[in-house]
């Protein structure tokens, strides 16, 4: 009996020092500075690396003011450079698994996917409020935070935006016979609408006829599928999304007429048959090397051909002694020309998805990189457009020729709609056009097919005018 | 079946002197065991573990979810039931017809011209020249299938790409007058064929090539005695000979075809009507541009695709009389 006492007494002792210990250790951890890790994951070319970079760049800035709150930060960023349904699809899977990062950098039409899923939490609940939480909120450019918007509220703060220029070739119109002032006055011209997609196809067919140019060499769209094309949709007067319904748009008209000029690029031999599909490598290769007369790009494009294609024979002073940049031109004679951007936005990942509580540190991570120095980088190294307003007078921004000289293109710019229906709104529109472009399809054909699909697919959400 | 009957003349024979194995075969005490009844367990149960849990279980969760909305809007929590929705909305797809038609030409000529026909010419051809030979030019056939998919599909790609930078167009079109284009998107159809075909052909040609050298040579040379040309041969001697692997080749490869997208995806991610039944299902349930997926409708469509590859099994093995050609041997059931 005696020494079940004593064994008794020996394990309660044990427990309580174990106990006191244990308390003792606790009390360590709080007088320590908290270490907290934010992860971020970013979708990055070889010259975007800083919309992970300003992540540890402004860790370091943040860190001062955690300092007095007895934390210490750490970043963790991860660049992807897999494509964007790979990219998403990774995001999601770890967002259900609840292992997500904290930030995500992803394109703007995913708030409304992500919003009802729960994966990303809205930062604030006007454009009013998003303004007064920082400065530098405040001096992002006003007509960016539509894009971040979703059911009134702002869930995304800006990382970059782009414009979407027809590029053409100065050297190939001087041979041509223009002018020096007929070609500097071209995106004058193409802005007002008094060049049009008509006069485009018309000259590069004058082009292959003088023999300025190859047959199927007068306009080069995107060789792959890719919002970009929607441009033409909307130059021949289409409405995309209605605001006020929250539902997608079909003009058919509008449509129609799109199709046509796909089709007709062809037919008039500008651009070569069966040319969508066409690899990216032998796109980029075809357009940087100045072999077409006008081609449909992005501004970053500068960036990868100066680095990537032309680097040998003069890199960017190369590309600006042989092409200028324009609006994409309307197809209306008279009416404006216009543009897409595609913001791309941080995000930020609720506590459920990312596995981690520190949505609030998240958000004033986010104010630090939204700075003219950190966001100026990136949009100089990767040709992108700045996302401030205090940009266009920032010294590093204005001494980029392209920068500076295209900035005048988000006045004329539209946007995809954060609709969920619209990656399928697109896919049937982009099935169609192809075929319509390879003739597998006539336009009318075309316009009828895309509207069958989208009734079938998201007839709920569709209104066609 | 033949240990059993081995173990039923066992049971009046017990002076044969066998090692006793435990429970399963007491063939001292003649009497029928637990193992006797299930020892077909012992060794078909890792097998069935496997099938169950890499085949059964995902047809019957693809079949769940087939029935739900679950998607990139409702995420794996917050989905509904919706019945029948996504199968009656396959039906009322305006673009399903399409996929059935590209999908059916694709299996159909790949089968035809590729997988068996152009597999059983190699295997034929092969074994009828010197040994080393024909051993070199098998050994060929099978690079596009070592090959990484990706280098492979690249390959074609700048093969059939447009001048100035396609092989084909600079190195036969061109110097012949010919008008240069785009040649998977000119010929579509053609594309996703052959690349497919030269990967697939080397699976029969290997087994065909064993098959034909089993033949006994005193067959083989009995007919060339009896003076058969080459295609009596393979008419009256071979084809028959290798009627089982035959068969097998011919419903694997279906079966295989039918759910295979890979190369086509990579070739030309769906355009240019391309998109077969299982190429759409992926990318309506697990791919696509936007990355937005439809989980419910991608596994209805999946759905579609094993009930047709269940039908074309039990088809085969009712048309090619499988049964017949795996009766126990004749030696067990005397």
């Amino acid at each position: 009996m005696k020494r079940n006492i004593v064994i008794f007494l020996v394990l309660l002792l044990t427990i309580t020092l174990m106990a006191f210990v244990g308390c003792k250790k606790e009390e360590q951890v709080v007088e320590g500075p908290r270490e907290v890790t934010l992860r971020i994951w970013t979708k990055a070319g070889p010259t975007e690396e800083w919309r992970g970079k300003a992540a540890i760049e402004a860790a370091k800035e943040l860190n001062k003011e955690l300092e007095s709150e007895g934390i210490v930060l750490t970043v963790e960023a991860v660049q992807e450079t897999a494509g964007w349904g790979d990219f998403n699809k990774k995001f999601t899977m770890a967002s259900e698994a609840g292992k997500g990062p904290d930030i995500l950098c992803t394109g703007h039409e995913n708030i409304a996917v992500y919003g009802s899923t729960g994966y990303i939490i809205p930062i604030a609940d006007s454009v009013t409020e998003i303004k007064s939480m920082a400065p530098e909120f405040d001096d992002v450019i006003e007509g960016l935070w539509g894009m971040t918007s979703w059911k009134g509220q702002i869930w995304g703060i800006p990382q970059d935006t782009e414009a979407r220029p027809m590029f053409y070739s100065k050297t190939k119109l001087k041979e041509l016979g223009w002018s020096d002032e007929k070609i500097a006055a071209l995106p004058d011209e193409i802005a007002k609408g008094n060049f049009t997609l008509d006069d485009m196809i018309a000259t590069g067919k004058e082009a292959i006829a003088k023999g300025v140019i190859e047959p199927g060499y007068g306009y080069w769209s995107r060789p792959k599928s890719g919002g970009d094309f929607i441009q033409y949709y909307m130059a021949f007067g289409g409405q995309i999304y209605d605001a006020e319904q929250d539902k997608l748009v079909i003009v058919k008209d509008a449509l129609l007429d799109w199709f046509k000029f796909q089709r007709r690029i062809v037919t008039e031999g500008v651009t070569p048959k069966n040319f969508l599909g066409t690899d990216w490598g032998i796109w980029h290769d075809t357009v940087s090397h100045n072999n077409a007369l006008f081609f449909a790009g992005g501004v970053w494009h500068f960036a990868e051909w100066a680095t990537q294609h032309v680097q040998d024979i003069g890199g960017m002073d190369y590309l600006f002694e042989n092409f200028g940049y324009a609006l994409q031109p309307s197809g209306v004679r008279g009416v404006a020309a216009q543009q897409m951007s595609h913001p791309l936005i941080y995000v930020v990942v609720s506590e459920k998805s990312s596995g981690s509580p520190n949505q609030d540190l998240a958000i004033r991570l986010l104010e630090k990189m939204t700075t003219k120095e950190l966001n100026t980088k990136h949009a100089v190294e990767s040709g992108h457009l700045g996302i401030l307003k205090s940009q266009s007078d920032y010294a590093p921004y204005k001494a980029d020729k392209l920068l500076s000289e295209t900035l005048y293109m988000l006045d004329y710019a539209f946007f995809q709609p954060n609709h969920p229906a619209y990656p399928s709104y697109w896919s049937a529109l982009w099935t169609n056009m192809e075929a319509v472009q390879n003739a597998a399809l006539t336009p009318e054909e075309g316009v009828d097919a895309v509207i069958a699909v989208l009734e079938a697919e998201i007839g709920d959400s569709l209104i066609i005018k | 079946m033949g240990l059993r009957s081995r173990h039923s003349s066992s049971v009046t024979t017990t002076s044969v002197q066998e090692p006793n194995n435990g429970n399963i075969f007491n063939i001292d005490t003649g009497k029928k065991t637990l193992g006797n009844k299930y020892d077909w367990l012992i060794f078909m149960g890792p097998a069935m573990i496997l099938v169950a849990v890499f085949f059964i279980a995902p047809v019957i969760i693809v079949f769940i979810i087939s029935f739900t909305n679950m998607s990139s809007l409702t995420g794996f929590s917050n989905w509904s039931w919706i019945a029948f929705e996504n199968w009656i909305k396959i039906f009322t797809h305006p673009q399903s017809g399409q996929h059935v038609k590209v999908t059916i030409i694709y299996v159909f000529f790949t089968l035809i011209f590729f997988n068996v026909g152009l597999a059983l010419l190699l295997a034929i051809l092969t074994t009828h020249i010197p040994k080393a030979a024909g051993f070199a030019f098998r050994a060929l056939w099978l690079v596009p299938r070592i090959t990484p998919v990706v280098v492979y599909i690249m390959m074609w790609k700048y093969l059939m790409a447009d001048s100035p930078y396609g092989i084909f167009n600079e190195i036969f079109f061109k110097p012949l007058g010919f008008e240069t284009s785009e040649i998977i998107a000119a010929h579509p159809y053609i594309a996703i064929i052959l690349v497919n075909g030269f990967i697939g052909a080397s699976f029969g040609m290997i087994i065909f090539t064993s098959a034909i050298e089993s033949i006994s040579k005193d067959i083989m040379n009995s007919s060339l005695v009896d003076g058969a040309n080459i295609f009596q041969r393979i008419k009256y001697i071979i084809i028959p000979q290798i009627k089982w692997p035959l068969m097998f080749v011919t419903t694997f490869q279906t079966l295989s075809l039918i759910t295979s997208f890979e190369q086509i995806m990579i070739l030309t991610d769906g355009s240019y009507g391309t998109e077969v039944w299982s190429l759409w299902a992926y990318h309506k349930g697990l791919n696509n541009y936007f990355g937005q997926f439809q989980w419910g409708f991608g596994m209805a469509l999946a759905g579609i695709l094993v009930i047709i590859s269940i039908g074309f099994c039990i088809a085969y093995l009712k048309f090619f009389k499988f049964s017949d050609m795996i009766q126990e041997p004749k030696i067990e059931t005397l």
